[in-house]
């Protein structure tokens, strides 16, 4: 197993919000994490990229216990969170904050393979590279973040919400993106609202509600079970 | 092509002049002229090396403001501790200047006075950020600007009276750095002094700015005041750049301290008046905005240079302040602050 999460309980100060929560992904696989507003989603990527520190639990990376540890630390191990807000330093170029994506990556050689496999990836980033990151449109801000997620070279990329406050078009380009990299092999763990694109897409699912984790399995059974589609679907 | 970039950067340089950072920017190059013609080339000395100065402190002030979030009122003491460096290690060396004025070390004592404050000062700031800023962001980041402000403030209490307990309250100055006759520059005569202080400030500022523009860990420095969050997913580590962060900004207030030694003598409260002007400098150029706080600094000298020359030596903290209270109704985010959000935001 790549990623593992056991009985992992998390929240903000004295509010838990996960209970118990246990999954993981494998080497390769394409993973995502549905289920209704404030169910947990982000706060379960958030804790696993290191950003909060867990209550109980434990997360295994590469068998190794990451659970707690900063986030800086967790970057460095090989996971690349693309949060919903993005966090993009708005007042640098995208080309600088590419290059800050590549923090941790001290080889000069390394880090220009990977700034021209990203370019290739977003053409669009190619011809913003010189514009300011708090100065484009919301659709490559994403582009944006994902690029510089990926300049890590990263084992793991988690990804919150690509599709939040996107036009459908946009949306469909993100996703299309994300595709390309999970046939390179790249392992992907998402967190969505739209549900039918998102288990359409994804090898495999855990449906989130109330910081517990309800259901899980194939992405495909799960398009069709009849509690997520009276949930989510309203069918 | 190149026709093109050019008549784009004339554009973009035609725009900067109309905005409202461009236009001040040149209101106070041309009032400079205007007051030097006026009044005699002191007068753009003073703004000079004042304005250099300032902008040493100021840009200490402006990194903490907006990489640790901190808003600083203990940077003066940083400025103290800087002239206070500088006069014991100066003293002796200049012992022996006086004894053999052929020594070497008439050329290279100051520089070594100036190093020495500056190691000083970066120590004094990062021992206050582990021992004091660190404890307080561990335990809890709630009301994070207020608290931390407060705690400047008793730092700044502690320090200005450790100074009084352990090296008394009376003066401690130096005649002068350099001996020798001033520098004429088209009849205005400069001491050494106060030209090295200007070179020493203009060399500062560049190498910082190379500093922050161009290498790793200064790209880190401002990845970090942008976004927290961004910078540690990117693996960027915050306590290391916190502690980096201070030890530069105080380092750069120490400098700026010794190497004014031979104005402002080392006294308990001597930090006092550069802190004040440092903070009407960052509150002009915007709160965390370095480059910003360059260009203020040599703005809040002239004015400040002004005031002297035409009101009297007595008004040069209330003109100063009625701008700044100008500026706090119609523009809180600081001419140069357009872009930048406003640190209680964060």
């Amino acid at each position: 197993m790549l990623l593992e999460v056991n009985n992992l309980n998390a929240g903000y100060g004295f509010l838990q919000i996960l209970r118990d929560v246990s999954l993981n992904v494998d080497q390769g696989e394409y993973v995502c994490l549905v289920g209704p507003n404030g169910a947990g989603k982000s706060t379960t990527l958030k804790t696993i990229a290191g950003l909060l520190a867990p209550m109980s639990g434990e997360i295994l990376f590469k068998g190794e216990p990451i659970g707690g540890l900063p986030g800086n630390k967790v970057a460095r191990m090989g996971i690349s969170f693309v949060s919903e807000e993005m966090n993009l330093f708005v007042n640098m170029t995208v080309n600088e904050n590419l290059a800050m994506g590549a923090y941790t990556i001290n080889d000069k050689q390394k880090q220009k393979a990977r700034l021209d496999f990203v370019y290739d990836l977003f053409p669009r980033l190619v011809e913003r590279r010189n514009q300011l990151a708090g100065t484009m449109s919301g659709g490559e801000r994403k582009m944006l973040a994902i690029g510089r997620g990926l300049m890590s070279d990263p084992t793991l990329l988690l990804v919150d919400e690509p599709s939040f406050g996107l036009a459908p078009l946009l949306t469909e380009n993100v996703f299309n993106s994300l595709d390309v990299l999970v046939k390179q092999g790249m392992t992907i763990m998402l967190v969505e609202q739209n549900v039918t694109k998102t288990l359409a897409v994804t090898d495999r699912g855990y449906v989130l509600e109330n910081g517990r984790i309800e259901l899980e399995g194939r992405s495909d059974d799960l398009a069709t079970n009849a509690h997520v589609r009276k949930v989510f679907l309203g069918v | 092509m190149v026709e093109q970039a050019e008549k784009h950067f004339w554009e973009r340089a035609l725009k900067w002049c109309r905005s409202l950072a461009g236009a001040t920017v040149i209101a106070t190059i041309v009032i400079a002229l205007i007051v030097t013609v006026d009044r005699g080339g002191y007068v753009l000395v003073n703004t000079i090396v004042t304005g250099g100065m300032t902008a040493l402190v100021a840009m200490g002030l402006a990194l903490t403001l907006g990489v640790l979030n901190i808003p600083m009122f203990a940077h003066g003491e940083y400025f103290m501790i800087g002239s206070l460096t500088a006069y014991y290690v100066f003293t002796p060396i200049k012992g022996i200047i006086d004894a053999n004025p052929e020594s070497i070390l008439a050329l290279f004592g100051p520089l070594i006075t100036i190093v020495a404050a500056m190691i000083v000062g970066a120590v004094a700031g990062v021992v206050s950020e582990v021992l004091v800023f660190r404890q307080l962001r561990q335990r809890s980041r709630e009301n994070w600007v207020m608290n931390s402000f407060l705690l400047t403030v008793g730092l700044s209490v502690l320090m200005i009276n450790a100074h009084q307990l352990f090296f008394g309250a009376d003066f401690k100055g130096i005649t002068g750095y350099f001996s020798g006759m001033p520098i004429n520059i088209m009849d205005v005569y400069i001491s050494r002094d106060r030209a090295i202080a200007f070179v020493l400030a203009a060399v500062v500022v560049t190498a910082f700015w190379l500093f922050m523009t161009y290498t790793r860990t200064g790209r880190a420095i401002r990845a970090v005041s942008q976004d927290e969050t961004g910078a540690l997913i990117v693996g960027i580590g915050l306590n290391g750049i916190m502690m980096l962060t201070m030890a530069l900004s105080c380092s750069l207030a120490a400098i700026a301290g010794a190497s004014l030694l031979f104005m402002y003598p080392a006294y308990p409260s001597v930090g006092l008046e550069p802190l004040y002007m440092a903070w009407f400098v960052v509150i002009l150029s915007g709160l965390g905005n370095v480059l910003g706080a360059v260009m203020g600094a040599f703005m809040v000298a002239l004015l400040k240079v002004m005031t002297v020359e035409y009101i009297g030596s007595g008004w040069d903290f209330v003109v100063p302040s009625a701008l700044i209270i100008v500026i706090l109704i119609f523009r809180p985010s600081g001419i140069f602050g357009s872009e930048v959000r406003g640190v209680l935001d964060k």
